[in-house]
């Protein structure tokens, strides 16, 4: 039997006042989670130190605005924090953030990780609509069924890692038909131990996996079936990228958003990738004409090639495609073939490697040099 | 206020009208077909629609089977083209003679480009064209069939649609304005059925010349309809900055449209002026210590992840608003609908008259930061030495 505690309150209040008591007894120095900017439905990360700011958090708000993982990494890129503080994370921001810290971007000591059994975060061309307070309400009866919520990211709704893992605590809410009456806290670390100490709750016996659990996570796998053989036709090869990513405009904006792509200046952002004009005279005499800017479709395979085999589907990425590309979608459904080859999990486990810094000559013979 | 020396190039008299004889694009394409077969350059820039998909982007089109894919004008405008041209030709040495058929906002943007050495203009001929502006980005991906035919309706009436792009909504530079930035432009207002050739410098001369057309007719009936639809959407601009004036009169009231940024700066990325190779707010410049960070928090009660959202925001319109072409790139490109785009052309339109300076106008006027002088300004930077100094001049 899993540790856990039962608290009797919404899922939303209970967090709220577990985290606020915590900052208010000084047992951590800080809660890093989501806070409303203002009364119009804009919602940011926020790293909260004083009680009194604490009032307008709201940890399990359904928005992402950045991946929670890269905000860590910007905090603790040039060291650890001294002073525990406490994150609320989801399942797939926790997983970025692991492997952000297996590249050195960032130190996971003194957090006290808190995550949600996820039901996936809306769109954020949602956030600041005039219906977002009804949409946020709808979303949470769908978690409160184990439904897939239609206002979801379309990464969410065929995300299969809603559980976390590496989090401290646990906060139940998916297919817990009572939870504005009551929720359930999971402790899967001395630290989470601790810490509950403060929470308000009573011992309990449960599991995470419920049946409703196992039933959303099928549902998951059908959509993900659906969205990864209606996303690139099979066979079609080059023609069917060229086709997906025509509308692109090389904003970059996926490559900045993404938590994995952690380089300071991507190398399509350097002097290396720009367009040599002494070549344009033989390009044009080849190809008849050029699509400029060039490299556009360059761009999408060499970020594929870096950063596919850590994708944790988070979709920041496609939330933030001005044209509409599938992007999320087209990197998950390599990067899940890829993590597969390479029998890996990003996110799951910090002492293991990123796969190229094992990678062995002799590896993959039968696609190299045979 | 400002030192530059302008000097007053007047408009053109005369042109080269063309009868319409299948559409305005097969006259215009006519043209430059023409162009290529008689090497007068060696490749057109040029908005295309990429085959199967609804996709609009910029090809150098050499190979006139590619004309069957051109649209002068599309429904919405993709990458600035301002960053189109100047992705092949910053480096120079282009070694081809080069056309390039943009929208008057593109053009401007081209101008400060070269002003800010980012493309080279040798060997580059700027063709411009009357603009009925365009439709968002985002709304046309989501139904660009429909948003295709609503387009079609008002780019035929000129009308001042609310469907279209706030910035085109609010443009009232879509024409040839008086100065010295495209060689050609083509006028599509004024006569029906009718396309005009106004050749702006001598280079345009010369392109009309070798094309074999004499410029003999007259501008009256373009100018006129041209004349009108710029009073009209003065009119309309003039409501937009009042409105956007008031909403913004505090700076609570301007950082609060900020809010919802996520930090991806695609508005940057889109940004046409916006050149550097890395921005300063994607540097390591910003990085601090964790104990920095909750030093910070503490000062305030909380601190907003990412850091410098909004400094980000400041950071680059002090940068680049003065050469702020209004173009609206930077709120199509945003995920999360922040009216960017009319945030920094109000402000570009303020500043921008502070120093007598309209980006994009003439090729010679130098940008104001480069010969900003000590004394200017004085009002602002040094109020009490300003006052002194004005009561010396009345003495």
């Amino acid at each position: 039997m899993a540790k856990a505690i039962k608290i009797k309150k919404n899922v939303e209040e209970g967090l709220f006042d577990f985290l606020k008591s915590l900052l208010e007894k000084e047992k951590i120095n800080g809660v890093f989670t989501l806070k409303k900017m203002d009364d119009n439905g804009a919602i940011s990360y926020s790293l909260i130190t004083s009680p009194d700011e604490f009032k307008d958090a709201v940890p399990l708000y359904p928005f992402m605005p950045v991946n929670a993982g890269k905000a860590l990494s910007s905090f603790t890129l040039l060291g650890k924090t001294e002073e525990p503080i406490a994150a609320v994370l989801r399942p797939c921001e926790l997983r970025a953030f692991v492997e952000l810290v297996k590249r050195a971007q960032g130190d996971l000591e003194n957090f006290l990780i808190i995550s949600p059994t996820c039901g996936g975060v809306l769109s954020l061309n949602l956030m600041g609509d005039k219906n977002q307070e009804k949409i946020v309400s709808q979303y949470w009866t769908s978690v409160q069924k184990a439904e897939i919520s239609p206002d979801t990211r379309e990464t969410c709704q065929f995300c299969e890692n809603f559980l976390p893992i590496n989090a401290d605590i646990t906060v139940a809410a998916l297919g817990n038909k009572d939870l504005d009456k009551e929720f359930i806290l999971f402790l899967n670390s001395p630290k989470g131990e601790e810490f509950a100490k403060h929470a308000e709750g009573s011992a309990v016996s449960e599991e995470i996996e419920t049946k409703e659990i196992n039933e959303f996570r099928k549902k998951r796998e059908e959509l993900r079936e659906k969205f990864f053989k209606e996303t690139g036709k099979e066979g079609e090869g080059l023609k069917s990228l060229i086709n997906i990513f025509a509308p692109c405009l090389g904003c970059h904006g996926c490559s900045h958003v993404c938590p994995i792509c952690y380089c300071v200046l991507c190398d399509f952002d350097a002097k290396t990738h720009e367009y040599h004009s002494a070549s344009l005279s033989l390009d044009l005499k080849n190809k008849g004409g050029l699509k400029v800017p060039t490299g556009n479709l360059l761009f999408h395979l060499g970020r594929m090639t870096h950063m596919a085999v850590s994708c944790v589907n988070c979709g920041m990425c496609s939330d933030v495609c001005p044209v509409n590309i599938p992007v999320a979608t087209v990197f998950s459904k390599v990067g899940s073939s890829l993590q597969k080859v390479f029998n890996y999990f990003p996110g799951k486990d910090i002492e293991e490697p990123a796969p190229q810094g094992t990678y062995k000559e002799e590896e993959f013979k039968t696609i190299g040099e045979q | 206020m400002s030192n530059n020396q302008k000097e007053t190039k007047n408009y053109p008299n005369k042109g080269k009208s063309l009868p319409v004889e299948k559409s305005i694009k097969d006259t215009v394409f006519n043209i430059f077909k023409k162009a290529l077969e008689e090497n007068i350059f060696d490749a057109l820039l040029i908005p295309a629609k990429v085959p199967d998909t609804d996709a609009y982007s910029w090809i150098l089109l050499q190979d006139e089977s590619l004309f069957d894919i051109a649209d002068p004008l599309p429904p919405v405008m993709t990458v600035q083209g301002g960053r189109a041209l100047s992705s092949f030709s910053k480096n120079g040495e282009l070694g081809l003679k080069i056309a390039a058929l943009l929208r008057p906002c593109e053009a401007r943007a081209v101008i400060e480009l070269f002003k800010l050495h980012q493309v080279d203009l040798d060997n580059m001929t700027l063709i411009t064209i009357d603009c009925p502006g365009a439709m968002p980005l985002a709304d046309y991906m989501n139904d660009p069939k429909k948003i295709a035919d609503s387009f079609k309706k008002i780019s035929e009436k000129w009308e001042i649609s609310e469907s279209l792009r706030p910035a085109c909504q609010n443009c009232h530079r879509f024409s040839l304005m008086d100065g010295t930035g495209p060689d050609l432009h083509i006028g599509l207002l004024g006569e029906n059925n009718k396309v005009t050739l106004i050749a702006n410098s001598p280079e345009g001369n010369d392109l009309l010349e070798k094309l074999g057309f004499e410029s003999k007719d007259s501008l009256d009936k373009w100018k006129t309809e041209k004349e009108k639809l710029v009073k009209e959407k003065t009119k309309k601009r003039e409501s937009f900055l009042k409105e956007w004036q008031e909403k913004t009169k505090n700076p609570d009231g301007f950082f609060n449209e900020l809010n919802k940024c996520i930090n991806c700066h695609n508005c940057m990325n889109a940004c046409p002026i916006c050149y550097c190779q890395q921005c300063y707010f994607d540097s390591q410049m910003i990085n601090f210590k964790p104990e920095i960070y909750l030093k910070k928090s503490r000062e305030k009660g909380a601190l907003r992840f990412p850091l410098n959202t909004m400094l980000f925001h400041i950071g680059r319109m002090s940068h680049m608003v003065l050469s702020c072409v209004a173009c609206g790139a930077c709120e199509d490109a945003c995920p999360v609908s922040i009216p960017v785009g009319r945030l920094f052309s109000m402000v570009g339109d303020k500043t921008q008259k502070q120093f007598d300076y309209v980006p994009g106008l003439n090729r010679e006027d130098p940008l104001p930061l480069q010969i900003f002088k000590e004394d200017e300004f004085c009002e602002v930077e040094t109020p009490n030495e300003c006052e002194e100094k004005a009561t010396e001049e009345v003495k």
